[in-house]
């Protein structure tokens, strides 16, 4: 045969195979890489929310800092100053700490997340941070207390002088928002804060101590997160959680990609699992309320359509957000 | 010495770098803050704030109580067991120096949990009290209580030392002329001892305006501030401006320190000095009649003070739950297992203060023992001492201020990693591994040395031979002290660190402060037997050194 007629016939053989090798998707590489986490959630809900992440894609590398949302944000904020932000998730308290974020553009945007079941409520709609559960604030309440609690008002009673604790909004995400939501309801507003200053109400820590505050018996009333007192409760400890007449406030813990993030697939990753069914099953597991509503919530808790949630105008919480801070603080005398 | 300038020379660069670079941008950050975000009037705001005021007159409080308590319990338990002859005064000084080596948010956390209404072990005792009774120790009473404890080993230490150097001959010579007893301990024993007992009550004092673990754990839940908390709360909450405010909140600290620095030094110049002649110390002096009593005094304190917390610690790491009564069938195992084995954090805690410790000890010694070879000047001897002597949070704010920016050659920040937490470990330790080493050097006799250079023996045949045996005890004890003090440290660390750079100090911390007490009383089970192990290797180490290496192997 001749030279030419050889070429052409390798050259039918060997193009489609190229071009059938080119044609063909690239085979999914497995996530890895070092994937760091910054979150208030506790530590054990921590690690177990890692271990859950870490089994699902075992190459990455996650790493996590805790505290609380108000300790922990300061933080990240040196680092960036610094030039070197380490974080390349958050997983935090409150939706509004993140609408600052993504006001200063620190924050990734994901329009195509996939939200799974997750209502949009829960959801910032330009695609900037995820809401992944509804954690409120209500009351825990020591089974050796001297009073009945039902309504917010009762934490002002005489009876219940010296007794009562809150977590301190310098710390925790849940408990600023709760003062901003108490401060907008016209039937509690600052004199009902200046009541409870009055009748001893003692500000500290997070929500965790808190609870050991209170499940000691250190205190007997203390306002707290939700799935704290009903988890421990689980456990033996003699609370009790009240929802008060009145109603709680809320937050949705949401999950945010950083704008500086060196690991963005695994990153993206961890936002898509908390969003879908496994993560939302891991949440209820771990004794939180689903931001998905076809998910069972855990034990302990009513039916999620029963509770009643105090409005807050996120605008008007931002705006009066150092005012009120501060009047906090002198208030409670820190 | 001709041989020893460029070891002077790399010392001092060592110094530069290590001590004086922080403290002096410290000190500037006081002067000209420059910050982005911090207000050029911002000296004028934070000290005209109250709040700064009131923590500076508690912590004087708190330290001055804490302080004159350490003192009276060092002083009595260095006379009890340095002079006297009393049987097991080995394992009597071994106990006495424990709370020492007890990290003091350990401490703390121990005392939360063996007295008030939530107290594990008072509740499976029934002898808790009733609900909503503050915590006694949650108050300035309780906080100076805890530091009186926590340092009183910093008194007895050298003061046992210095009472067993006392030597021999002299008190031979003063029973055989007719002196008895109390003439002996006013005209020889306590010229000797003063110097000591007056250095030793100084660093007590700064110990106690400088301590964080304590007053965090038991002033927060009181709203009773002092100003290593104020600090940290400052650094913490704002950002850049909180760190030019923390910056000169810290001076403040600093200058308070600087006081009872300058008292000690001008203590210490008084001292006198002897030849060390490497033998046995001074014999003891028979109790008498008062043997007893001083046992019993010595058994209460030492129950007190070590049992009872460590009974409470134990019981609050079985408890399931809080509020949960203890007992046989609710006891569980299950707060060890998650801290030892599930908890990533506590895991890379342990092995992040390990390794923390044994660099910083191996590093410091090596340069403390160089040092002994040179003369310093006086201006590096003071920079050496700064670190130390200012609180824990000066000195990581000073490190945050250096290292926060990219590195200049290799472009990587410092800030967050191991390696700031182990530059501050190294800055602050320093003078902690000299003074020991310095001190045990200054005491040789230069005749020694000069007799065996007129004998044709080198410089590094004279250190091998001569210096490094006589030095050799006191370089492993401040090995040791180095190690211990790093492993429970959480003044520098809390500060300093980020994901994967976790301390002990910090996890216990982070636990009780997110109201997993039951996993910070296992943590911190889990560290003192590690310390206790440490202490044991090193006990057994000293067979094999002179006796009077280890402080407590009298």
């Amino acid at each position: 045969m001749p030279a030419t007629s050889r070429r052409r016939a390798l050259a039918v053989l060997v193009v489609p195979a190229l071009a059938a090798i080119a044609a063909a998707p690239a085979p999914a590489q497995p996530l890895s890489g070092r994937l760091v986490l910054y979150t208030s959630q506790l530590e054990a809900d921590a690690q177990g929310t890692a271990d859950a992440f870490r089994a699902r894609h075992p190459g990455v590398e996650l790493e996590w800092v805790r505290g609380g949302t108000n300790a922990l944000i300061p933080r990240l904020r040196a680092e960036f100053a610094a030039g070197n932000p380490r974080a390349d998730v958050l997983l935090i308290a409150d939706s509004l700490t993140m609408e600052t974020l993504k006001a200063e553009n620190r924050l990734l945007r994901w329009a195509e997340a996939p939200k799974g079941n997750v209502p949009a409520a829960h959801l910032d709609p330009d695609g900037f941070y995820w809401g992944t559960k509804l954690i409120t604030t209500g009351i825990v309440r020591n089974a050796r207390a001297p009073i009945p609690i039902v309504s917010w008002n009762d934490l002002a009673d005489p009876r219940a002088r010296g007794l009562v604790t809150m977590p301190s909004p310098a710390v925790s995400g849940a408990a600023l928002i709760h003062v901003y939501a108490i401060v907008q309801n016209p039937a509690l507003g600052w004199d009902y804060l200046e009541r409870l200053a009055r009748n001893g109400l003692s500000v500290r820590g997070g929500n965790g101590a808190v609870m050991q505050s209170v499940a000691g018996g250190e205190r007997a009333f203390g306002m707290i997160i939700d799935y704290l007192p009903i988890r421990e409760a689980a456990k033996g400890a003699p609370v009790q959680f009240i929802f008060p007449a009145e109603g709680v406030s809320a937050i949705t813990e949401p999950v945010a990609i950083l704008s500086g993030t060196r690991n963005e697939a695994a990153a993206k990753a961890f936002v898509a699992f908390l969003l879908s069914r496994e993560g939302q099953e891991l949440a209820a597991r771990q004794g939180f309320l689903p931001a998905d509503p076809g998910v069972a919530p855990p034990a302990g808790f009513p039916d999620p359509a029963t509770i009643r949630i105090m409005p807050l105008d996120p605008k008007r919480a931002l705006a009066e957000a150092e005012a009120v801070q501060r009047r906090f603080a002198q208030l409670t005398g820190q | 010495m001709a041989r020893a300038g460029p070891l002077r020379l790399l010392l001092l660069v060592w110094v530069a770098i290590v001590s004086a670079l922080p403290m002096l941008r410290l000190g500037l950050e006081g002067v000209v803050p420059s910050l982005p975000g911090a207000p050029p009037d911002l000296a004028a705001i934070v000290f005209s704030d109250p709040r700064v005021w009131r923590a500076l007159r508690r912590t004087l409080v708190v330290a001055a109580l804490g302080t004159a308590l350490s003192a009276a319990i060092g002083v009595a338990a260095a006379v009890a067991l340095g002079l006297f002859a009393l049987p097991g005064r080995r394992l009597f000084a071994f106990l006495f120096v424990l709370p020492m080596l007890i990290p003091p948010q350990i401490a703390a956390l121990s005392w939360i949990g063996a007295l008030g209404p939530s107290s594990a072990l008072l509740n499976a005792l029934g002898l808790a009290p009733p609900l909503g009774t503050p915590h006694p120790l949650y108050s300035p009473g309780g906080i100076a209580a805890l530091l009186g404890v926590q340092h009183a080993p910093l008194v007895f230490l050298p003061l046992m030392a210095a009472l067993r150097r006392v030597p021999a001959g002299l008190v031979e010579a003063a029973r055989l002329a007719g002196a008895s007893h109390p003439t002996v301990l006013r005209t020889i024993v306590l010229p000797l001892v003063t110097p000591p007992l007056a250095g030793s009550v100084a660093l007590a004092f700064v110990a106690a305006i400088g301590n964080f673990g304590i007053p965090a754990l038991l002033g927060i839940p009181a709203g009773y501030t002092v100003l290593t908390v104020l600090i940290w709360q400052r650094l913490a909450g704002l950002g850049p401006s909180g760190l030019s405010e923390a910056a000169l909140v810290s001076l403040l600290l600093a200058a308070l320190a600087a006081a009872a620095l300058w008292a000690e030094a001008r203590a210490q110049a008084r001292g006198k000095r002897f030849i060390a002649s490497g033998a046995a110390a001074s014999t003891r002096l028979d109790p008498g009649p008062w043997r007893l009593p001083m046992l019993a005094l010595l058994s209460a304190y030492l129950a007190t003070v070590l049992a009872l917390p460590l009974a409470a610690l134990v019981s609050t790491a079985l408890v399931p739950a809080a509020g949960v009564q203890l007992s046989a069938t609710t006891a569980t195992l299950r707060h060890f297992e998650a801290v030892l084995f599930v908890q990533q954090n506590t895991i890379t805690a342990f092995r992040n203060s390990l390794a923390l410790a044994a660099s910083a000890a191996l590093i410091l010694v090596a340069v403390a023992l160089a040092a002994t070879r040179v003369r310093l000047p006086h201006a590096a001897r003071v920079m050496v001492e700064l670190p130390y002597a200012l609180p824990g949070v000066c000195v990581a704010v000073a490190c945050i201020l250096v290292y926060l920016r990219p590195l200049p050659l290799f472009g990587v920040s410092l800030y967050g990693s191991l390696w700031l937490i182990l530059i501050a470990y190294l800055a602050r330790f320093q003078a902690l591994a000299l003074k020991p080493v310095a001190g045990a050097a200054a005491r040789l006799d230069p005749g020694l040395e000069e007799a065996a250079r007129l004998a044709g023996a080198g410089p590094l045949r004279r250190l091998l031979t001569i210096a490094l045996p006589l030095l050799a005890p006191a370089a492993a004890a401040a090995a040791i002290l180095v190690a211990l003090t790093a492993l429970n440290e959480i003044t520098l660390s809390i500060l300093l660190y980020a994901s994967g750079s976790q301390t002990l100090g910090v996890i216990v911390f982070g636990l009780n402060d997110g109201g997993a007490v039951g996993q910070a009383a296992a943590v911190s089970i889990v560290s003192l037997v590690l310390v206790l192990v440490l202490m044991g290797l090193a006990s057994l180490l000293a067979r094999r050194l002179p006796p009077g290496t280890l402080p407590w192997s009298a």
